[in-house]
């Protein structure tokens, strides 16, 4: 059975469907969670920036188990234990790496522009409200149509990692990446980097 | 609100998908790339939080319970929906 991993609204609380899971005993499974007339998701590593929230589990889910383009699905899963690790402070953590990719990606464009004073102006800022200031002014005063947009992407993926919305933050860098490389294949290569933050962090491995 | 990659989906596509969200009717691909959305936004999370309980609200209510003021009010803006769209 392959690992699997569910991010839950605080109180075991599904994000969209609005049903509370079943809690696990201290050293055993929750009971079999089958919502009526739904099939239950979740997540591999690879998939788990999709879909953040407050509380991450490892879950066990009932076979046949089908494996989708962002998640797992199955017809019932249950609550094994919940990974500790992921709280306020790693999704904040979360959002603000993703930012500092944008920043260097930025940076790196700026560079290759010949526009070596606006790239070490954005990597001196170590306050993402900073960082975010800095990068604002670059998005509309860089004269190449990819700086202004790089930093453009940085200024709104500091803001939002500041305000704790990691996801967010997250998705701007995926989409930061397409630009920066020029490949639209580069959305899913940082989906994988930040796939795999999110593992280091909590400590997950697939099996 | 991003638009790189081609699934995304905008706000606007969501406020008119929510309705077929909450009673089951999206096929799985839609309903993922709404739930993703949702992900991102906490606008449109808020809105539909906001239908959620505008629906349970309105579910307590017969058409009995419905004064008689408030009946031809609704009827009246239903009657001219089409022409102030």
């Amino acid at each position: 059975m392959p690992a699997a991993w569910k991010f839950l609204s605080p109180g075991r609380v599904a994000p969209f469907g609005g049903v509370q899971w079943p809690e696990p005993g201290p050293a055993s499974p929750g009971p079999w969670f089958r919502p009526p007339g739904r099939e239950v998701y979740a997540c591999r590593i690879v998939d788990l920036p999709w879909w953040l929230d407050a509380e991450l589990w490892e879950v066990e889910m009932e076979n046949p188990v089908s494996t989708l383009e962002s998640q797992l699905v199955a017809p019932a899963g249950r609550l094994l234990r919940r990974i500790a690790s992921w709280d306020a402070s790693a999704l904040n953590a979360y959002g603000a790496a993703c930012a500092l990719r944008v920043r260097d990606l930025a940076v790196g464009v700026l560079r290759e522009e010949g526009r070596a004073t606006e790239a070490e102006a954005l990597g001196r800022p170590t306050d993402l409200l900073e960082l975010a200031r800095v990068a604002r002014g670059f998005s509309t005063e860089a004269s190449t149509r990819r700086g202004a947009n790089l930093a453009g992407y940085l200024a709104e993926s500091a803001t939002r990692a500041s305000q704790g919305a990691g996801a967010a933050a997250a998705n701007i860098a995926a989409n930061a990446a397409v630009s920066a490389r020029r490949q639209p294949s580069a959305f899913d290569l940082e989906r994988e980097w930040q796939a795999w933050w999110i593992a280091r962090r909590t400590g997950l491995r697939q099996n | 609100m991003s638009a790189a990659r081609p699934t995304d989906i905008a706000c606007q596509e969501v406020v008119e998908l929510l309705t077929d969200f909450l009673e089951g009717a999206l096929d799985r691909k839609t309903r993922t790339r709404l739930e993703q959305h949702l992900v991102l936004c906490p606008g449109c999370t808020e809105y539909l939080r906001q239908l959620r309980l505008t629906i349970g609200a309105t579910r307590r209510l017969s058409e009995a319970e419905l004064p008689e003021h408030v009946r031809t009010a609704l009827l009246d803006v239903f009657r001219h929906w089409r022409e102030g769209a």
